[in-house]
């Protein structure tokens, strides 16, 4: 009996390896296959100006110590730590603050969540654009009223303290629907038994969020920062429309470098290592804030 | 079997050859023979007032023809991404792309774009009356591979100059247009502001905008271009053409100054909204084109001296065949027709397109009075600038890695007008991250 037991479990075993295989070479050719070959080229100086260059590893780890060792990068690190830390934090503050507000089943509610979602779903080309109008004082109706009131503000994304806040700001008014929804999501699906019992008890407004809503949206919120950290490292379409990466570097985040200098310069080898080193970043991200996010209400 | 020929590009390429063939007067007459039906040509340039142009005119090569044509005209950046990475991967997305001036060399150097001194020898597929050679030496010299072959037919000679668009507060004012960098201040000083209209701006590509600043106070970019490129951005003359033209920007740009690009200068002076500009002749000519508020008291001037000369600046940019264009012939066709001397005689005349690369057509007389703008002979203007360019101080932007040291000039100068650093400080950075960039391209200096 055990035998044939344990050969149906092996027959068993067998199937679901053979049932498994077409979507793993799904997987090998969509994502391992170019993912590899980017690791693969970040260890060569490829660059389309140089023919053979792409299977040159003679220095392979040149790319590297070019990206760790000159600054560049780091600087452009730091700009992108700031320009997360920032967007995600307001997102994240003005996500929870609307999704209480407009956590209630009237119409009026409804029609003006579904307000607030339109800038999520614009195209970021559209946002962009939207942006450099309001951030342009020649054309800008802000900067018109601005003006009459005799206020005569600098343009935001040419001053190099107020370029980078001016890309967050338009970045939190496009993704703070996201952390919004997902927060809304939970706090509708939160139960009412344990907001009763807190207003039985007596507890403030402030102690209701704090020890009964927050804990329980507190898994739906992680999910939604760890979404918005991870594409916040993409921001790309605001610093290409409306600061280019300037006043000189100061909005040359990351990924903006990566561009630059794959596409502007054509070296793919060293824009690959730096694809990889963001890889590498977001992933290690990722897994640590899902660390301090896991548990959630059964931790309450 | 990767090369397999498919039955319509041999009927395709057989149309093709018995069009050009018709086209150059070998093959018997056919009423209504359209030589390159069923080909489909790519073509794509970036937006610039003469490919926009072209636009218009395009429907006849397809009528003539017979030859369906796909045209994109993306903004300046777009289109050299774009472009950089279909020449790289020898792609066949493209028949006809501009060869940009500033990747000459990575373009033509890699062998991206093809030698047309073939298409151009041969009878068969160039009219006898075409004349390379009437096209300005100043410009056909740029395209020349190492060979000596010509990679493109330049469309453009893009000189840069002094435009005004309210040159009526600057004549109130007592002044003329600024024939140096030292009356330059003197006048913007006395017009900034008048009317409410700001008195200088230029584009925000300062890798083009600034050199001709640069030079005038006796700098360069490199140290002997194209034989020495080690850069010489950092030396007193550099600082403090810098910070010269860093004060134009600071003390009588607009608000924002450093976030205008080429169009929205343009959209400016034609506007009014800005006075006095150092920019293209092709953008600032379009201040005296109908649809301009400022066509009546807009000015012009050749581009200011500085102590140590006078350095416009002059660009060009031409057609080229990608290397891996699979309708070689049909975009050749395309490219004897948009440059002929007919076309373009017909763009100016129709248009006033003057940025002309064919002497025949600029030493007309009607040529000469048609660019006399509110008394300005812009006309003498373009052609000293073109003959100034062929002492060949234009010779640093050529070289393959220019587009690294274009960036740090980019970024040194909006450092300087946005108050980060000083015109010394930037200068300095530029000077070490071009060094870094150009070894890293595999420059020995």
């Amino acid at each position: 009996m055990a035998a044939g037991r344990t050969a149906w479990s092996l027959e068993r075993r067998r199937a679901f390896t053979l049932g498994l295989i077409p979507a793993l070479a799904v997987l090998a050719v969509v994502t391992i296959g170019p993912a590899l070959y980017l690791v693969v080229t970040s260890l060569t100086p490829l660059t389309p100006i140089r023919p053979g260059s792409g299977l040159d590893f003679s220095t392979p780890f040149a790319n590297y110590r070019q990206a760790l060792f000159t600054g560049s990068f780091d600087h452009s690190v730091w700009l992108q730590l700031e320009l997360s830390a920032i967007t995600v934090g307001l997102q994240t503050l003005l996500g929870v603050a609307l999704a209480l507000l407009l956590n209630s089943e009237s119409r009026f509610m409804g029609a003006l969540r579904t307000g607030f979602l339109v800038p999520m779903v614009l195209p970021p080309i559209v946002v962009a654009i939207i942006w450099k109008v309001l951030y342009t004082p020649d054309v800008s109706p802000v900067y018109a009223m601005l003006d009459a009131f005799g206020l005569r503000p600098g343009a935001l994304i040419t001053s190099p303290v107020w370029a980078l806040p001016a890309i967050a700001l338009a970045d939190t008014w496009e993704w703070f629907p996201f952390t919004m929804l997902m927060v809304l999501a939970a706090l509708q699906m939160m139960p009412n038994e344990p907001l009763e019992a807190a207003r039985i008890d007596g507890a403030s407004a402030w102690q209701m969020f704090w020890h009964v809503r927050l804990p329980y949206i507190r898994p739906a919120l992680t999910v939604a920062v760890l979404f918005r950290l991870i594409d916040s490292i993409k921001a790309f379409p605001l610093i290409y429309v409306l600061t280019n990466g300037g006043p000189g570097r100061v909005t040359e985040v990351t990924n903006y470098y990566a561009f630059i200098q794959t596409f502007n310069f054509a070296y793919w080898g060293y824009g690959a290592a730096i694809a990889t080193l963001m890889v590498a970043g977001v992933f290690g991200l990722s897994l640590l804030i899902a660390r301090l996010g896991a548990g959630g209400v059964e931790d309450a | 079997m990767g090369s397999t020929i498919g039955r319509r590009q041999v009927l395709a390429a057989g149309t093709a050859a018995g069009g050009l063939l018709a086209l150059s007067g070998k093959a018997p007459a056919a009423g209504g023979t359209k030589p390159l039906k069923g080909v489909t040509l790519n073509i794509s340039c970036w937006s610039a007032p003469y490919p926009l142009l072209l636009a218009k005119y395009i429907p006849e090569f397809e009528a003539e023809t017979g030859a369906r044509v796909i045209y994109t005209t993306p903004s300046f950046p777009i289109y050299n991404q774009r472009m950089g990475l279909a020449l790289a991967t020898r792609s066949d997305a493209y028949d006809v792309v501009n060869v940009t001036f500033i990747f000459i060399g990575q373009w033509i150097g890699a062998g991206w774009v093809l030698p047309l001194d073939s298409f151009i020898a041969n009878p068969k597929l160039t009219p006898a009356d075409w004349n390379a050679a009437d096209f300005f030496p100043g410009t056909t010299t740029a395209f020349r591979n190492a060979a000596g072959q010509l990679c493109a037919i330049p469309w453009i000679a893009d000189v840069m100059m002094g435009g005004a668009a309210r040159y009526d507060l600057i004549s109130k004012a007592g002044f003329a247009m600024p024939d140096n960098f030292s009356e330059m201040p003197k006048m913007l000083a006395a017009v900034n502001g008048k009317d409410g209209v700001p008195g200088f701006l230029t584009e925000n590509h300062y890798g083009w905008t600034f050199p001709g600043y640069l030079q005038g106070f006796g700098a360069n970019i490199f140290r002997n271009p194209p034989h020495d490129l080690m850069p010489v951005l950092d030396t007193p003359a550099a600082v403090e053409a810098a910070g010269f033209f860093s004060d134009l920007l600071r003390k009588f740009g607009p608000r924002g100054a450093l976030s205008y690009t080429y169009d929205e200068v343009v959209a400016a002076l034609k506007s009014g909204t800005v006075n006095y500009a150092t920019e293209n002749e092709a953008f600032v000519t379009q201040m005296a084109q109908p649809g301009s508020k400022v066509m009546r008291t807009c000015g012009f001037s050749l581009f200011p001296a500085g102590p140590a000369g006078r350095f416009p600046q002059v660009a060009t940019h031409g057609w080229g065949i990608p290397a891996g264009s699979r309708n070689k012939d049909a975009a050749w066709q395309f490219i004897t027709w948009a440059m002929s001397r007919k076309l373009l005689l017909r763009m100016f005349r129709e248009h006033g397109w003057s940025s002309v690369t064919r002497r025949s057509i600029v030493e007309l007389p009607e040529f000469r009075s048609k660019l006399t703008l509110n008394g300005f002979d812009v006309a003498k203007m373009y052609l000293d600038t073109v003959d100034l360019a062929a002492k060949g101080y234009m010779a640093y932007r050529t070289v393959p890695p220019y587009p690294e040291v274009d960036r740090q000039i980019d970024i040194a100068i909006q450092g300087i007008v946005s108050g980060e650093k000083t015109a010394q400080q930037a200068m300095a950075a530029a000077q070490r991250n071009s060094i870094v960039q150009l070894r890293r391209a595999g420059v020995k200096l």
